[in-house]
This record gives structure tokens, C-alpha cells and sequence, in this order.
């Protein structure tokens, strides 16, 4: 059954370890904008290109009146800077906080590590590398076997277009041959000696 | 976009599609769910504790009985904080100051404390309409005024949350167009009018905070005395 149901597994079939966070998120400039979108700008518009854009982007909702400036406007500002002050002071705060609810488990984590707590998890990851080893060795040698029948099949052919090829030429030969009465024969012997009368005229002629 | 002063209570609707729900449910996609890591991140490890804190807080003056209401009085406060400091962002809806959200929460909660005290322990919930030792000629008016009480509490709850929301989001509305009208004419006064909105703002901030507590806090304390 498992052969069958082989292509639909995508994953590596490996239950441990589980690939592990990263230390720190993605890098944000500004608190908002991701770095990579500054890189995505840099080749080219250098180094001020979001901010022109970010400018212009602005003057052009301000200037066509796309966004109208109303008392949300003002109070967009009001609650931004709020929120802003509040992240700027308190922000290190939380983080250390929250680091500081979690040490104890960080602490722990390599005493709950999963050899020491599991190690069913690491025979059963053995037993599935073994078993793939397996699969794929025989795969190899299904492939193997396949190619090796599907060889002979061409070698069968290959043979056999040369027989055919050689025979053939044989007997145009045999006929060609056969076809040479033997008026004909004397003709071209008659020929060839007057040739050869001619030439040793000539080549009397020349010594 | 020219706003009226009553905009941002209307039900907000996208060419014709009423946007409601999505206001509703939206902050549910701000929680996350702690993954099975063993160090989950910053973020999950602080909504975490702020959740148990929560949690810890209501149920502790409850007796076991009513520990079943943990869930759901935990949600509504996550809830009601969610929307609530959402709310004073701008440009953004309020599902809260809607008299019809509140209400629809307040009441059926009340509802169902009272039915489970008149349920379960009829005498003991009848009997907090009398306070110990009051005079015997007061009994009846007593009796009238805590009924009456009783009855208005689902009304309080509601209107409660609702009224100073939609308070603390006009005055903010009206400071804010003051401080608008006044920097063509009056610059200075304008500033001193966007310092007190700064005020407000804090205030509105903690308000969101305090009246989303309150509304729990009150639903346990009906409760407590019922269950």
C-alpha cells in the first residue's frame, strides 16, 4: 500500500526536529517598513528613493484632494503620536517582560530536549531513513532492470535493420552480376583492349 | 471624503455591502494561537499571560460552579478591549458604541445569571432583593426599589458601554474640528486645543480599557450573587 500512496507525500518524513524560529523577526525600518523593500528600491533610486516616493505619494493625496484634511486628520495625529510615545518608551520594557516569562522555559529547553525526552522519536526517525534507503535501492534496481529489457528491444532492432541493409545490398550485387550477358562482356573486353591500344599509342608516343 | 459628525456611528457598508461583520471579526485575526513550541515568541508568550491574568482575576471570587463562565466571560473581555482600542484608531468603526451591539451582549448574559439563581437556588437569589437589617417599615418600598434594579441592569450594562464610547469618539470628533476650524484664525489657540485632544485621546484610551473591565467585572459580580 505504501507504494501507492508514495507520491503524496511532500514532506520529509522526519518527526524531529522541528525547525526552530528564527532569533529576531524581520528587519522593519521605521517600525512599519519592511528593510526589504528598501532594498528592492536601491538599484534604482538609491538610498532616498522610498522617502521621495513616500513624499510624493503624499503631496499628490494632498494637492488633488484624494484625501481631504478633516478632523480625523487631526485626530489621526493625535492617537498616532500617542501610540508612538507608548511604543517608544514602554517597547524595551514588554520585550524584557515577556523574555522574562519565558526564561525559565529557555532554560529548560535542552534538559527537555528531544533525545533526552523522547528517544522513541529518534528510533522511529532511524527506522523511516532505513526504510527510504531501502525504497530507493530497489527503485534503482526496478529502473535498472527496465532499462536493460528496454535495451535489447533496440539492439533487436538495430540488428535487424542491419541484416536487412546487407542482404539488400547482396543481392543488387548478385543481380548486377547475373544481369552481364556475355555479349556484353565481350563488348567491354573489346573496348578495354582497344583502350589499351590507344594508350600505348600514346605512351609510345611519349617515350 | 466630506464627514458628517455622525459618519463614523453609521454602519459602514462598501457599495452597498454591509461591512458589519467584518468589523466584528476582525479583531479575532489580531490574537494568534500559541504554536507547539516549547519558547513561543514574544508576542504569544504576552497575550498568554495577559489572557490568564484576565482569567485569574474574574474567576477567583467565584466558586467552582462558575468557573464554566470563564470562557466566555474571558472572550467578551478580550473582545470588548479589542474593539474598543481599535475603535479610536482613525477612520475605523466602533461596533460598540452601536446601542444594538451592547445591548445584545448585556442582555441575554444578565438573563442568564438570573435564570440560573432562579433555577438552582430561588430563595438565596430572591433573598438579595432585601439587604440585611433594614427596618420592617421600609420592606415593600425595598423590595420595589432593588426589583427595580435588578430589572434596569441589562439597560445599565448596555448603555453603559455604549454611551461612553460614542462620548469619548464625538468628543474627539468635535475637539478635533475645533482645532481644524481654529488654525486658519486662531494658530495659538489651536494648539492649546490639540493639547487637550492629546489629553482626551489618553483618556479615551483608558476608557476603552476601563469600560470593556467594567462590563465584565459587573456581569461576574451578577453572577456571584446567583450562582
Amino acid at each position: 500500500v505504501l507504494h501507492t500512496t508514495r507520491p503524496l507525500h511532500t514532506t520529509q518524513q522526519s518527526l524531529a526536529p522541528v525547525p526552530p524560529l528564527p532569533e529576531k523577526g524581520g528587519e522593519v525600518r521605521h517600525g512599519l517598513i519592511p528593510e526589504e523593500f528598501f532594498q528592492f528600491l536601491y538599484p534604482k533610486t538609491g538610498v532616498t528613493g522610498p522617502y521621495m516616493l513616500g513624499t510624493g505619494l503624499v503631496l499628490y493625496l494632498l494637492s488633488k484632494e484624494i484625501y481631504v484634511v478633516n478632523y480625523e486628520t487631526v485626530a489621526a495625529a493625535c492617537i498616532l503620536s500617542v501610540i508612538i510615545y507608548g511604543v517608544k518608551k514602554f517597547g524595551a520594557d514588554v520585550a524584557a517582560f515577556a523574555d522574562k516569562l519565558n526564561e525559565v522555559t529557555t532554560k529548560l529547553q535542552f534538559d527537555f530536549a528531544p533525545p533526552t525526552c523522547c528517544p522513541l522519536l529518534c528510533v522511529q526517525n532511524n527506522i523511516a531513513m532505513l526504510l527510504e534507503t531501502n525504497y530507493r535501492e530497489r527503485l534503482l534496481t526496478v529502473y535498472n532492470e527496465v532499462k536493460k529489457r528496454l535495451d535489447y528491444q533496440v539492439a533487436m532492432q538495430n540488428l535487424k535493420r542491419q541484416k536487412e541493409q546487407d542482404h539488400m545490398i547482396q543481392w543488387v550485387e548478385k543481380n548486377v552480376i547475373q544481369s552481364i550477358t556475355p555479349q556484353q562482356q565481350k563488348e567491354s573486353i573489346a573496348k578495354c583492349i582497344l583502350d589499351l591500344k590507344a594508350l600505348s599509342k600514346s605512351a609510345h608516343a611519349a617515350v | 471624503m466630506n464627514l458628517s459628525f455622525f459618519d463614523q456611528f453609521a454602519s459602514p457598508s462598501l457599495l452597498g455591502i454591509p461591512l458589519v461583520l467584518i468589523s466584528l471579526t476582525f479583531p479575532a485575526l489580531l490574537l494568534v494561537s500559541p504554536g507547539n513550541r516549547w519558547i513561543n515568541s514574544r508576542f504569544s508568550t504576552i497575550q498568554l499571560w495577559l489572557v490568564n491574568l484576565i482569567t485569574k482575576q474574574l474567576m477567583v471570587p467565584l466558586n467552582k460552579k462558575g468557573h464554566k463562565w470563564a470562557l466566555i466571560l474571558t472572550s467578551l473581555m478580550v473582545f470588548l478591549l479589542l474593539t474598543n482600542l481599535l475603535g479610536l484608531l482613525p477612520y475605523t468603526f466602533t461596533p460598540t458604541t452601536q446601542l444594538s451591539m451592547s445591548l445584545a451582549l448585556a442582555f441575554p448574559l444578565w438573563l442568564a445569571t438570573v435564570l440560573t439563581g432562579l433555577r438552582n437556588q430561588p430563595s438565596i437569589s430572591l433573598a438579595h432583593l432585601l439587604p440585611e437589617g433594614t427596618p420592617v417599615l421600609l420592606i415593600p418600598a425595598l423590595i420595589l426599589i432593588e426589583t427595580t434594579s435588578l430589572l434596569i441592569r441589562p439597560i445599565a450594562l448596555g448603555v453603559r458601554l455604549a454611551a461612553n464610547l460614542t462620548a469619548g469618539h464625538l468628543l474627539i470628533q468635535l475637539i478635533s474640528t475645533a482645532t481644524v476650524a481654529l488654525s486658519s484664525t486662531m494658530p495659538a489657540v489651536s494648539v492649546l486645543t490639540f493639547l487637550i485632544l492629546l489629553l482626551l485621546t489618553l483618556l479615551e484610551v483608558a476608557v476603552a480599557m476601563i469600560q470593556a473591565y467594567v462590563f465584565v467585572l459587573l456581569l461576574s459580580l451578577y453572577l456571584q450573587e446567583n450562582i
